[in-house]
């Protein structure tokens, strides 16, 4: 069973609206947040244990903690471009409850004493930005945006910047150098956002599920929050389940949900005479479980870190037994090589040339040590970058290569595919 | 002043200096391309890396300040692999163009790799084609495929140029550098970008292909192109001059010079020269072995001094202005000097980085010299004693760099109304063809072929050795003078005549020319 703490009204399409949403009780948690003070709301969200949504899963009260203590301008961002490859997420929750992360991001722009906010939203996305902007004009004129917040002396706007489609806008720093309206490529750290980020002011970026996970933890408190989801994962998630099941889906699960029931009885197991062979757990840069650890797997940070993956920003993409490794990494190699920003050169250079190395194994002009070559440069990628998009690219090589070297050994042998049959070249003939 | 401990040896540095800082203070040696001193930390290139103590990732040296108490390790063989990789990364797509590349020989790829290189390529797949010949402006080319985009480039001219000409365009492996739509890169520093490259991916239009760098020697000297006084390394063989370029000497001029001062070479090399005596005759030119010409005219000059006048530019050293001054004042007590300026109205422009409007590069030590010889002589004085026959005889020390006078044909033509005219030069000039009968001209040496001192915008005496020969013949200031005066250059001068009226102490702080750690790491041949 799903546990609804923010999708509840999702299927109500008047929950788009102001007036549908004040039905529901919204814009109430915010007049109640505008009475407590910012540390207060700060030390909630920290007591809560809310951990970021977007892939990294930082503690977000410990992230608002780290700004500066003055009185410089700073800024909350909102980081709604969803580009991780098997998540949708985010564009559900703009799409469906567009005032609920409004309401979230007031609440933390409170609580973080920021007069300024942008929400971030992938350029593709456009019903989302469509949305989000009719229910900002609403919050306007309501009241909730502007000078003095119903009646609390707390100013705050909020603006919506549609990303210009790259992947790299989504790391926070790329991000921000996005927003400031240069290239988008990750800033080199430190100065940390919190310290020197948009327009070199202290800035915070959270996620959009992370933003609105704060309206339920300031409505009932902290330990309400804290009794769903695991000790070190409290609260809930939502989970982009796609791949090889019968009803794909965004499904809010507590934290600790194990991926099974997720796939089994959630996504209605997998499709007629089809047996599960991987999982993808958290987006593509998540390294793959195959089918052993996946029935074991709960979707909390701890255990899919402890069997080597991540849950990430909790896209599941579920393989099955027709889909050939080979195949799936080529694909994610030459997403990688095409968003790597070109910044940094272990990732510029690597990126292309596991692209390479893989399209050359599909068609069929692979070397046996090609595979090993794989493993060696996808290690050199990690952890030698600026930002995340090395180590994203080069993980799911180093998994799929260790838990389906078979397929790949396969395939250089024997010029095919293991899976299909027949090479990539023949079947692009 | 935090303590660091860099490969077990105790360090101590600056406040704020960074890991890569230490290192190259502490003489050990690292890993880098897109760090360089005088530009903001890119941090991309990620060769750097080094093991702290405590942090389990490796760290990129060039943005890590230094905390008291930080071990740091470069030795390791983490480090060492990570510094392999990260070269083999850079080499992946870079193309085996060494053979007809004009970096080779001084290429960072090519150095570095020789010292921390993996020596075992991996790569099989085929490299990303970009485009061989980009003309970005009036002074460089780019070749796309040999750019690693470590991004100096483009840091110079947004940070020190401040022109914004360059950008790194597109994505991934298919970034590549370029300019700015309707824009080229035509500041008047853009060969800079070509001199921090530690590729060949930006060379220069006026030295590609001329020369390979290990037929070159270097040697130091200081520009003359105007009084800045930039440090320079000038590269030459036996033809002659081929490029100069920028030393560091952070009193001066930073790590930088400007383009027009890259030029001053082709106005030393013997076709801009002039070679010979000459004697101006009715009928045409009359050649002379210089010094010879020089002492058979020395009547002219002996037979009344009181009737000639010297006309100097600031183009000379301390040295010549000190023994040909004290020539004529104490010798002959004749105080016609007249310094011939150019155009007076530039004389204070600065174009706030380097360029000077004094287009000599030894204005200040001429009007100190003048000043200490009780010399104050107004220019329009020398052509009334001209018209009045005041003055029979004018004996001008021209300037080695014609083109920064502007006013070479008036005045060449207003002395020349004088009974005798002797025009010593370095270099030849189209005028000279037009000169009236009764000319006579000298070659001088020019900087690259003496030695002596230089007194730049602010004061500071930089002192410069000789560098090379181009033409044998031709005469110092001194010699020359010495020779009009009747003197023999074999027996050695008066010492009461040609004392040094200033001793000047050796200013020129060689420790603040110190390398520029990248560029010129190739030593003299």
């Amino acid at each position: 069973m799903e546990t609804k703490l923010l999708s509840e009204h999702y299927h109500q399409d008047d929950f788009q609206n102001l007036a549908g949403y004040k039905k529901q009780g919204g814009y109430q948690v915010l007049a109640k947040a505008l009475k407590m003070t910012s540390q207060q709301i700060i030390d909630e969200v920290k007591a809560s244990g809310l951990r970021g949504r977007g892939g990294a899963g930082f503690p977000t009260g410990t992230k608002w903690s780290f700004l500066p203590k003055n009185n410089e301008p700073r800024y909350l961002l909102c980081n709604a471009d969803e580009g991780e490859p098997g998540t949708f997420k985010d564009r559900l929750m703009m799409e469906r409850a567009p005032h609920q992360l409004i309401e979230g991001m007031i609440i933390s722009a409170f609580a973080i004493q920021s007069a300024k906010s942008y929400v971030y939203i992938r350029g593709e996305y456009n019903e989302p930005i469509r949305i989000v902007e009719k229910a900002l004009r609403e919050a306007y004129e309501a009241g909730f945006l502007g000078k003095n917040i119903l009646g609390s002396g707390f100013n705050h706007e909020m603006d919506i910047y549609a990303g210009a489609g790259a992947y790299i806008c989504g790391e926070e720093t790329g991000m921000i150098s996005s927003l400031e309206g240069l290239k988008g490529q990750p800033k080199l750290k430190p100065p940390f956002p919190a310290v020197q980020g948009y327009l070199r002011k202290p800035t915070i970026v959270n996620n959009v599920e992370t933003l609105a996970a704060v309206v339920p933890i300031i409505k009932d408190g902290a330990a309400a929050y804290k009794k769903f989801g695991t000790e070190k994962s409290p609260g809930t998630k939502l989970f982009s389940l796609s791949g090889n099941v019968v009803r794909p889906g965004n499904y809010e699960v507590p934290l600790g949900y194990p991926l099974k029931d997720l796939i089994y009885k959630l996504g209605g197991g997998m499709k007629p005479g089809k047996k599960l062979k991987a999982v993808i757990p958290g987006g593509s840069s998540a390294p793959v479980l195959n089918a052993i650890e996946a029935e074991r797997a709960t979707m909390d940070y701890e255990c899919l870190a402890q069997m080597g993956s991540m849950l990430g920003s909790g896209a599941v993409i579920v393989l099955d037994d027709s889909n050939c490794m080979v195949d799936m990494l080529g694909n994610l190699t030459h997403f990688y090589h095409h968003e790597s920003c070109g910044q940094c050169t272990p990732c510029r250079e690597g990126t292309g040339w596991l692209n390479k190395i893989v399209s050359s194994i599909m068609e069929g002009r692979g070397r046996l040590q090609d595979i090993d070559l794989l493993v060696k440069v996808a290690d050199n990628m990690k952890g030698r970058t600026i930002c995340a998009l090395s180590d994203a690219a080069a993980l799911p090589v180093l998994s799929f290569v260790q838990k389906f070297r078979d397929e790949f050994e396969y395939f250089v042998r024997e010029g095919r595919s293991k899976v299909r049959g027949i090479s990539y070249a023949q079947m692009h003939h | 002043m935090p303590k660091c401990t860099i490969n077990g040896q105790e360090v101590v540095v600056k406040d704020g200096a960074t890991i890569i800082e230490a290192i190259h203070h502490n003489n050990q040696k690292i890993a880098h391309y897109c760090w360089h001193p005088g530009l903001s930390v890119a941090g991309v290139c990620r060769l750097c890396m080094v093991e702290i103590e405590g942090n389990p990732r490796l760290q990129i040296a060039c943005n890590t300040v230094v905390s008291e108490g930080m071990k740091i390790n470069n030795t390791s063989e983490k480090v060492k692999d990570a510094a392999k990789w990260g070269l083999d990364f850079h080499l992946i797509n870079h193309p085996l163009d060494c053979p007809i590349c004009d970096q080779a020989g001084e290429c960072g790829l090519q150095d570095q790799y020789m010292e921390f290189g993996k020596y075992d390529p991996e790569m099989a797949e085929r490299k990303v084609k970009k485009k061989k010949v980009v003309d970005l402006g009036p002074t460089v080319v780019l070749d796309t495929e040999r750019c690693i985009l470590c991004s100096r480039c483009v840091r110079f001219t947004d940070e020190v140029s401040k022109t914004n000409e360059l950008g790194i365009f597109n994505r991934g492996d298919r970034s590549e550098i370029g300019t700015f739509d309707g824009k080229e890169l035509d500041n008047k520093y853009s060969l800079n970008t070509v001199d921090i490259c530690p590729v060949g991916a930006l060379t220069s239009k006026d030295f590609r292909f001329r020369q390979r760098v290990w037929y070159l020697k270097d040697a130091q000297s200081i520009c003359t192109g105007c009084s800045t006084g930039c440090n320079v390394k000038v590269y030459f063989n036996k033809e002659g001059l081929f490029r100069v370029k920028p030393v560091f000497n952070e009193k001066v001029n930073g790590y930088w010079m400007c383009d027009e001062g890259r030029d001053i070479y082709k106005f030393v090399n013997k076709n801009a020269r002039l070679l010979k005596g000459k004697k101006k005759k009715p009928t045409g030119f009359e050649e002379f072995f210089p010094g010879a010409l020089a002492k058979d005219i020395s009547s002219l000059v002996t037979a009344d001094p009181g009737k000639v006048a010297f006309v100097v530019t600031g183009q000379f050293t301390n040295e010549e202005y000190d023994q040909v001054f004290s020539l004529w004042t104490k010798k002959w007590g004749s105080k016609n000097i007249f310094h011939w300026l150019n155009s007076p109205e530039k004389q204070n422009e600065f174009d706030g980085l380097l360029l000077r409007g004094d287009r000599n590069p030894n204005t200040q030590g001429l009007l100190k010299r003048l000043k200490d010889f009780g010399i104050s002589t107004q220019w329009k004085d020398l052509i009334t004693k001209i018209n009045t026959h005041e003055i029979d005889t004018v004996v001008v020390a021209g300037p080695e760099n014609p083109i920064w006078f502007p006013d070479f044909k008036e005045k060449l033509a207003s002395l020349a109304k004088a009974k005798s005219l002797i025009w010593m030069q370095s270099s030849n000039h189209p005028e000279f063809e037009n000169v009236p009968a009764g000319t006579y001209l000298i070659p001088l040496k020019s900087f690259v072929e003496k030695e002596g001192t230089f007194t730049n915008y602010s004061g500071l005496d930089q002192k410069f050795s000789k560098v090379t020969t181009i033409v044998s013949e031709a005469l110092t200031l001194t010699e020359a003078c010495t020779l009009l005066a009747g003197e023999n250059l074999m027996i050695r001068p008066d010492p009461n005549v040609l004392i040094a009226a200033h001793p000047t102490a050796d200013r020129v702080t060689l420790e603040h020319r110190k390398k520029n750690e990248f560029v010129f790491r190739r030593g003299a041949l």
